[in-house]
């Protein structure tokens, strides 16, 4: 059952746990980390749904974190999964309202274009 | 006789297979989210726009499915049904992102068609008036030619004075009329044509006035008839040629104001005129 549908990640995983504990989630972390940080730098902050998913996202690290500090990497990695997701969607979404503005913005200019010769 | 027995039997292992199956078949609320929101994403337009997120999106939600299989509901399933279902989130707003770029394209090639439509209509304008422009000023110079022209033509034929009362062509009485009488000779009539021609060319809206003056001999009732009628006939003549007779008036002067001595033949044969005044333009 194992061998069939698990990915060899998770082969590698029950290994390491049979050779006596859950590696620390260092991957995750980093990559949690670095789409929060791209999710901050496009604008998350400044649309209310990429913010709510900016600051889970943080919560969630920080609750990780807390885990691999009491040794518990496999629940840890779990909640950086949620945190990752929460992270790059907040990325997402940031990148959606930057590219609306941009289209509303050019729309605008178009209008000013008209209005100035009908 | 041995199937009704066997009957019994097999309902209860279906409902305690059943009740089995139920009990560990309760999805924690994120994977029903998951599901519900992956169903919603897999049909709109990110499942053209993003079909590799919308893929990974599956391969998630399945992750969490099998997950879930194993353990029940637990944290762990919790976790990775909701990074499966956050998965198919981001395929949406990435397909939406897609949909706004290219719409902020389609504005830009817009924009930059309506910019070019202004400009052309901003040159073709100035060309426009360019050639207005430059049309004004070959006719412009054209009349200013042709003024010159009948100007010179003018003091070819007449005297021709400007005074504070505008520009005033003097012709000789004798040139015009035989003598007391204010009948034009046909000589007259062929330096009349030229002053006419002259004047529409070269002052066509000027308010013009034709005084006729005599010498002092003779009564000064007559002599005042005589210029009356002269300035009359003058003032006629040119009207006849089409100069406007609403800016063209007569007065006769008589002998009241000579240019010359009264006593002698050549002063008396200067007296003896028709001037034709032209006032300065916008002039009342």
């Amino acid at each position: 059952m194992v061998a069939n549908n698990a990915t060899p990640l998770a082969l590698l995983v029950a290994l390491l746990a049979g050779c006596g504990g859950f590696p620390p989630p260092n991957d995750r972390l980093a990559a949690t980390v670095a789409a929060a940080r791209s999710a901050r730098e496009l604008g998350a902050p400044n649309s209310p749904q990429a913010a709510l998913h900016l600051k889970l996202a943080d919560e969630e690290l920080a609750s990780a974190k807390g885990l691999m500090t009491d040794g518990k990497n496999e629940r840890a990695s779990y909640v950086l999964l949620r945190a990752k997701a929460d992270a790059e969607l907040a990325l997402a979404l940031a990148k959606q309202n930057s590219a609306k503005a941009e289209t509303q913005q050019v729309q605008e200019q178009i209008k000013t274009l008209q209005g100035g010769n009908p | 006789m041995r199937a009704p027995a066997r009957s019994p039997l097999s309902v209860t292992a279906l409902l305690a297979g059943a009740l089995a199956a139920c009990s560990a078949a309760i999805p924690p609320a994120e994977l029903v989210q998951a599901r519900a929101t992956y169903q919603r994403v897999s049909q709109g337009p990110a499942a053209q726009l993003k079909p590799d997120e919308v893929h990974e999106a599956k391969e998630a939600l399945d992750g969490a499915e099998a997950l879930f299989t194993k353990k029940g509901d637990t944290p762990d399933v919790k976790d990775t049904a909701y990074a499966a279902g956050l998965k198919a989130e981001q395929a949406e707003a990435d397909a939406a992102t897609v949909v706004a770029l290219k719409e902020k394209e389609d504005a830009q090639k817009m924009a930059q068609t309506q910019t070019l439509s202004t400009m052309r209509s901003a040159q073709r304008e100035l060309l426009h008036t360019k050639q207005e422009l430059a049309s004004e000023r070959l006719k412009r110079e054209e009349a200013e030619r042709k003024a010159a022209q009948a100007m010179a033509d003018l003091q070819r034929i007449a005297a021709v004075k400007q005074e504070s009362r505008g520009m005033v062509i003097t012709l000789s009485g004798a040139v015009l009329f035989p003598s007391g009488e204010a009948g034009l000779l046909p000589g007259a009539m062929v330096k009349l044509n030229e002053v006419a021609d002259a004047l529409t060319k070269s002052n066509p809206e000027s308010r013009i006035v034709v005084e006729g003056h005599t010498d002092s001999q003779g009564k000064i009732d007559f002599n005042q008839d005589l210029s009356n009628r002269r300035a009359q006939a003058v003032r006629d003549y040119l009207v006849s040629r089409g100069m406007a007779a609403d800016r063209i008036t007569s007065q006769g002067l008589g002998s009241l104001r000579p240019i010359a001595p009264n006593n002698n033949a050549e002063g008396r044969a200067n007296n003896r005129r028709v001037e034709i005044i032209v006032q300065p333009a916008g002039a009342p």
